[in-house]
């Protein structure tokens, strides 16, 4: 065999109609999964570290709250006017919970909780949330940095895209 | 059914499917006008001083996208910036440090009615700013409601809100 028909052999396999309907195939099975089931993701930013580094690439999964509501501790996509630009938060207060952060320290219905992800961390001081039906309270990993520079608060759960499972 | 009339359905059913998200997403005359105008804001924001525009030129090259009694609301804390000379006046201050940052306009969505002379437009604003002794760039996204009006055939700009999405 020569080398022409061998390449020809390799990208269009042996039966190139075939080839191209499995290309179209994998194309729009790749545009449906991208964009409305796994949507891939670049962190920006220091407010997520440790556990996301600026610059890592994740994965949200748009389905993962289709059987089960956000849970704490799970680290969510949140929108902003459209999925092209988003938050990235941990959730650490659920629908109808009271929160304060004191000293750094978060409570939820005065009792303190217990965050292992945390490695540096600030006196923040919170007062006293209390989130209605509809709202969760997110917040980045990085309580090292000043509370000024970083976004966190409560959000409706309309605005909640997804899971960052990646 | 053979194999191969499967196959030609499939495909049509793609194509189809390709034709009517094509056909749903379509923008309307007004709608391309408005986005082009945003796109034009943008990069007139992003062009540095650099192409040989003084900074009161680019103040009032800015400012011309604003209607003459625009309001500008950042939210709390900061109080209304009201009127275009007032705008440009801050534009003009804040000229010589915007070579440090790029602004993109991400996911704007436009509501208006077939024929009217304004339109709600919803978008994310983002600030990367790129730190000049180290080099590292930090994002600063936020949404923001736009206002825009048509007068004299020209998209310009009424109203700007800052939208809490964390509050």
């Amino acid at each position: 065999m020569s080398t022409g028909s061998l390449t020809r052999r390799v990208v269009f396999g042996r039966d190139p109609r075939r080839t191209l309907v499995r290309v179209l195939v994998l194309a729009f099975l790749s545009f449906i999964i991208f964009k409305w089931v796994l949507i891939p993701i670049r962190a920006e930013g220091i407010s997520m570290e440790p556990t996301y580094r600026s610059g890592s690439l994740n994965l949200v999964n748009r389905l993962a709250y289709r059987s089960r509501p956000p849970d704490r501790g799970d680290i969510v996509a949140i929108k902003l006017a459209g999925p092209h630009v988003l938050y990235v938060k941990r959730i650490i207060g659920l629908p109808g919970e009271h929160l304060v952060i004191e000293r750094g320290q978060v409570y939820i219905n005065g009792a303190p909780l217990p965050e292992s992800y945390v490695k540096n961390r600030r006196g923040w001081d919170v007062p006293e949330v209390t989130l209605t039906s509809r709202e969760y309270f997110v917040i980045g990993d990085n309580r090292g940095m000043r509370a000024a520079d970083h976004d966190f608060g409560r959000v409706d759960v309309s605005r909640i895209l997804g899971k960052v499972i990646f | 059914m053979t194999r191969r009339s499967v196959l030609s359905a499939v495909i049509l059913l793609v194509l189809l499917a390709a034709g009517i998200f094509a056909w749903r997403s379509r923008a309307t005359p007004d709608e391309r006008a408005i986005q082009g105008r945003l796109d034009a804001l943008r990069n007139e924001v992003n062009a540095s001083t650099k192409d040989g525009l003084g900074t009161a030129l680019r103040a009032a090259q800015i400012g011309s996208y604003f209607t003459d009694d625009a309001v500008v609301e950042l939210g709390e804390g900061a109080a209304p910036i009201k009127g275009r000379d007032t705008l440009m006046g801050m534009v003009a201050r804040l000229q010589p440090r915007t070579a440090a940052f790029r602004m993109d306009l991400d996911d704007i969505t436009i509501d208006m009615a077939p024929g009217s002379t304004a339109a709600d437009v919803l978008l994310t604003a983002s600030f990367v700013r790129r730190n000049i002794s180290t080099g590292e760039e930090s994002l600063d996204a936020r949404e923001y409601a736009l206002v825009m009006t048509k007068a004299d055939g020209t998209w310009r700009i009424s109203r700007i809100t800052a939208i809490d999405t964390l509050r």
